[in-house]
This record gives structure tokens, sequence and C-alpha cells, in this order.
């Protein structure tokens, strides 16, 4: 069950992450990065790395990206732009090649690490983490939301053209 | 937990969201007033919840949230400041016509609500996001006339130096963090205790007071204070100077007496330097202006000075001091604000050379002005005076008799220019001589307010009564 889970997810990540460079619509190629985040989450799930999980779905699904999604439609919904792999150069591939090699250093590097271990800040349970997150910071989780909201009204107010 | 101590929180939401809500339904066709009787409705409600809450203090939230008498005293303040200005925009706005005023409205809310969270917050998580929620309220309030360059200008200088500001807030909780592992006042206040002379400590108490000073616009952290007054719709000023710069201090004097009780000393060397220099600094500056909301912004930080001898001064007299010193200023700068938004569309201009002959134009307006100018110069009998008397004799009681001669010296400098103000209205000759029509609602509030500044200063133990009511608690 597992293991279906992992291919399943991991599926649907790379997938949508096919789609976020090869949609044409700027708004739907950010949704399938919404939805290549979500699995990204459940991989970490899988994985017992449940403070992960949560921190990335609240922090970039929740808020980042929703963010990027409201500076997109205030620029104007039906823009079509030409999709991220149209705009592909052979020059990127020397900054892609760099970045890929400095990751697979740092992964050789830790795996080949020994005494590699969970860490203890991460490894409290979800339920742990949901109620400290809802029951000791409960209020500045909720004004939190409020700043949010704030956020969205002032943006639309200063961007809005004036009707007159 | 105990809910209801949130009640005017839950109405300032419930305003809030039928608000939102109405604007979202009704789109364009809602650009008539009806919003801002929903508004006057929440502030009456809010005022009633505070009025029944006021004498049953508690703690909500694990403690992080606390209402006590300090509490109900500024939300009351909060919600009477936020009920003149949103009449005093009404003014303002109507003759502009083509600006959107709904978002306008639905931001000061937020301000309000902002401010709400803040007075009770017994946590410095709480203090941050409430604090943010008031501050980011004003950036877009300052920068909301985007026909105006000045306007907009304002706005992006306070963001720039407000979020500076707030950096500086958020790494000293952060440092308070590290050592006490917690953001709970008491618990801080426990850490503080402990181990008086961490330097962590020190320094991360020094962080959040010069973010706090530079909300109240105190010298050195005072520049952005005249450019955001004289860019600023004259509502949104009101409204800064008096609710922001009242939030400001109520913060101060939370923290210095309960967490930073350990910094008693530092209290007592940084304090009085701090006022001196604001006191100096506001008063001369304000001295060659020649835009009226720009003196006024120089005035403030005049003022800021005065009510920092209050926190430089002995507790006890120090803090009565303040409280009744914001109240007299709050009222005087109310009164000015609300004049400036019924003139600011007749005169088109904010030069105190627009004001000449105003006494012929509007007598109402430019007697108003006059009694509001002359308490905040602190001219006896009116209710400036009761407040300097009271600051000043608290910092000789303290024996700060050099501060409060900086103070006493300060009073023939700001009459200057304030009555440069009264002269241009009542000795020079109008350029128009149209006469400016004031509706009722206006002058009954404006009434009111001059009443307030009248009454303050003859009847001095009722105010005073309040005041001390307040202070229970520390």
């Amino acid at each position: 069950m597992r293991l279906f889970l992992f291919y399943l997810f991991s599926g649907i990540a790379l997938l949508s992450a096919v789609l976020v460079i090869t949609l044409s619509r700027p708004t739907r190629a950010l949704l399938s990065l919404i939805v290549a985040l979500f699995s990204l989450s459940a991989l970490y799930l899988l994985l017992d790395a449940a403070f992960v999980a949560m921190a990335n779905l609240i922090v970039y699904a929740g808020a980042v990206l929703v963010l990027f999604l409201f500076v997109i439609m205030l620029q104007g919904i039906g823009a079509r732009e030409a999709p991220l792999i149209g705009r592909f150069r052979l020059s990127y591939l020397w900054g892609a090649g760099l970045a890929g090699v400095a990751f697979l250093t740092l992964l050789i590097r830790l795996l080949g690490a020994s005494g590699f271990q969970k860490s203890k800040i991460f490894s409290e349970s979800i339920a742990q983490f949901g109620e400290t997150l809802f029951k000791n910071y409960l209020l500045p989780f909720e004004l939190a939301s409020l700043l949010l909201l704030l956020g969205v009204c002032a943006a639309v107010s200063l961007v809005k053209k004036e009707d007159s | 937990m105990n809910f209801s101590l949130l009640l005017p929180e839950w109405i300032a939401l419930g305003t809030l969201l039928i608000l939102i809500f109405r604007e979202i339904l009704n789109g364009p066709k809602s650009r008539n007033s009806s919003g801002i009787a929903i508004l006057l409705t929440g502030t009456a409600l809010l005022l009633l919840s505070l009025f029944f809450l006021r004498n049953s203090p508690g703690s909500a939230f694990g403690g992080t949230f606390v209402l006590d008498s300090f509490a109900v005293f500024f939300k009351i303040f909060f919600s009477l400041a936020a009920f003149v200005v949103l009449v005093s925009s009404r003014f303002f706005f109507r003759p502009l016509g083509g600006e959107k005023t709904a978002e306008f409205f639905l931001i000061l809310w937020c301000a309000l609500l902002g401010m709400l969270f803040l007075v009770s917050a017994n946590d410095f998580l709480i203090l941050f996001i409430a604090l943010e929620i008031m501050t980011l309220s004003f950036y877009i309030l300052t920068a909301y006339q985007k026909g105006n360059l000045a306007s907009i200008e304002a706005g992006v200088k306070y963001l720039i130096l407000g979020s500076l500001a707030s950096a500086f807030i958020i790494y000293g909780i952060g440092l308070l963090y590290v050592v006490a592992g917690s953001t709970h006042f008491d618990s801080i206040q426990a850490a503080f205790a402990a181990q008086p002379g961490h330097k962590l400590l020190l320094l991360s108490a020094l962080l959040i007071l010069s973010g706090l000073c530079f909300k109240v616009a105190a010298v050195p952290f005072q520049l952005w204070a005249p450019d955001v007054y004289e860019g600023a719709p004259v509502p949104v000023v009101a409204f800064l100077s008096v609710g922001s710069k009242a939030a400001g201090f109520a913060l101060l004097i939370r923290l210095i007496f309960t967490v930073f009780t350990p910094f008693d000393h530092e209290r007592k060397i940084l304090f009085p330097v701090l006022a001196a220099m604001t006191i100096i600094y506001g008063n001369l500056g304000a001295v060659v202006q020649k835009n009226i909301k720009r003196l006024l912004g120089f005035s403030s930080i005049a003022h800021t000075g005065y009510l920092l001898i209050g926190l430089a001064a002995a507790r006890d007299s120090g803090l009565a001091a303040l409280l009744y010193y914001l109240l007299t200023y709050a009222l005087a700068n109310l009164a000015i604000f609300f004049v400036l938004s019924l003139t600011a569309n007749e005169l088109k201009s904010d030069q105190i050379d627009a004001f000449r002959g105003l006494a012929e134009r509007s007598p109402f307006l430019a007697a108003s002005l006059f009694i509001a100018l002359l308490s905040l110069a602190g001219v006896p009998p009116l209710a400036g005076f009761v407040g300097k008397f009271l600051i000043l004799s608290a910092a000789i009681r303290d024996h700060l008799m050099w501060l409060a001669l900086i103070g006493i010296l300060a009073i023939p400098i700001s009459l200057y220019y304030y009555l440069g103000v009264i002269r241009s209205m009542y000795l020079e000759e109008p350029v128009h001589t149209a006469s400016i029509t004031v509706p009722g609602s206006a002058k009954l509030i404006l009434g009111l307010l001059i009443t307030g500044i009248l009454l303050a200063g003859f009847f001095q133990s009722p105010v005073f009564r309040i005041v001390e009511n307040a202070l229970q608690h520390f």
C-alpha cells in the first residue's frame, strides 16, 4: 500500500511538474505547481516527516503560491503567454547542470555521512503539530489570516483602476 | 475559555465581514454612503460591548489575550477616535466623487481592529501581528489618493521606513525567544528577572523599544512623520496622529511597566534624553513650516516629546499624566483635522496662506480651530494646559528639573507657530470671500470635541478619575 501510494504521488508530482512548464496559461501552470507541491507533501508524509509536509503545504502551497495566483489574476486572467518550455535556450543547460552537480554532491555527502538520524524537532507527530498550532497559537494563527485578508484588500484597492 | 472577553473584537470582525461581502455582492453599485452607516453602527455596538465589559477583567487564549481596565480604556479611546475619523472622512471624500471610498473605510476599519488586538496582547507574537495589521493599513491609507503624487510618495516612504522599524521589533522578539524560550509576556518577564544583566535581553529590549519609538515618532526615529503627514489624506493623518500614536504609547507603557521592569534604571536614563530631543526637534522644526499638515506633523513630534516625559518620570504620577495628556492631545488633534477635512475641498491647498480670512468665511470653523490650536499649545484654561501642567509637575516631582525646564521653554515656541495659523485666519484678508457651509452633523461632532476640550480644562477630576481607573492594574 505504501509503495503504491509512493508511486502514485511521485507520478502526479512528475506529471504536474511537466505541466507547469508546458501549459500556456499562467493560471493553469500555477495551479499545476500547487498540485505538484501537494503531492510532494504527500511523499513527505509517507516518509513520516509530518512537520515538513505541513510546512510545505501551509507556506508554499498555501501562502506563496496563492499570492502568485493573486498577482497573475490582477494582471489579467485571460493573458496567454508562451509556455516556459517554449522559451528554453541551450545556454540554460549550463546553469541547470551546475545546480544539478551541486545538489548531487550535497546528497552524496549527506548519505555518505554515518549517524544520519531523524532530527528531533521534526519527529513530532502531526497530531501534536496540529494541537500546538490550533491550541496554543490559535489567536496568532487566526490574526495572521486577518493580516492576509487585509493584504489582499490592500492590493486590490491599490492596483485597481479608477473608473471615472 | 472566556470567549466573551473578545466581544468587541468579534463585533469589529463581524462588521468587517459584512462590509466585505456587501462590497463583493454589490460591486460598483455600492458607491453611496450606506457603507458608513454599517461602520458607525459597528462602532456604537463596539462601545456598548466595552461598556458592559469594563468591570470584568480577565484573560483568554492561555493568558495571551488580556482585557484589563487599561485595555478597555484604550479600546474606548480608539473606537471614539475611529468614529470621528469615519465621519470626517465622509466629508473629506464626498466632493472628490470619483475616488471609491468603500475600500478606504474597509482598511480604516482593519486599522482599528489591529489596535483593538494590540492593546490586549500579552504575547509578543500577537503583539507583532496586531501591530502589522495596524501599520499595514496605514501604509495603504496613506497612499490612498492615487491621483495625488504626494500621497503615493508618502505611502512609499512610510512603507519602507515602517518595515524597517517592524524588522527591528521582530528581530528583538526573536532574540527574546532565544533566551526565554517563549513569547509570552509572563515567561519573558521571569527570564528578565532571573538574569537582568543578560546582553541578549538588553539588546532585544533596545530593538523593540526603538521599533515602538518609530511608531510614536520620537527623535531619532521621527523622519517619516512630517512627510507622511503632508502627503496622506487628512482623515488618515487624524487617525495616524491620534490612534497610531496612542497605540504606540499603550504598548510602551505595557512593556516598560510589566515585561521590561528590570530595566527601570536604564529607563530613567534613556527616556528623559529621548523626551528632551523630541521636544526640541519637534518645536524648532515646526517654526519654519508653511504647510499646515507638515506643521502638525512637527507639532505631533513635539507632543510625543511631552508624552515621553510621562514615561521618564516616576511611575505613579508619570503614567496618569501621560494618559491625561494623551486625551487632551487626541481631542485637540481630532478637532483640528476635522476642520481640515471640512475645509480641504474648499481651500484646495494645505498652505497656511490658504487659511487667510477663514474667520470671515466660516466663523464656526475658525473658532473651533482657534480653540483646538490653543489647547495644543497649552493655554489655560483649556484641556491642553492641564495635560502639560500634570506632565511637567510629574517631571519636577521626579527631580527632572532640566527636562521640565525644556518643556516649559518650548511652550512659547509652540505658541508662535500655532498663533501664526490663527493670525492668518483672523487678521488677514481672505482671498475668496465665498462662505463655507458646514453640515449639521459636522457641527455637532466638532461642537462635542470643542466642548470636550473646554470641559477637560475646567473640570479635571472626572477625567482624572477615568485615567486612574485605567491604571489600577499598574
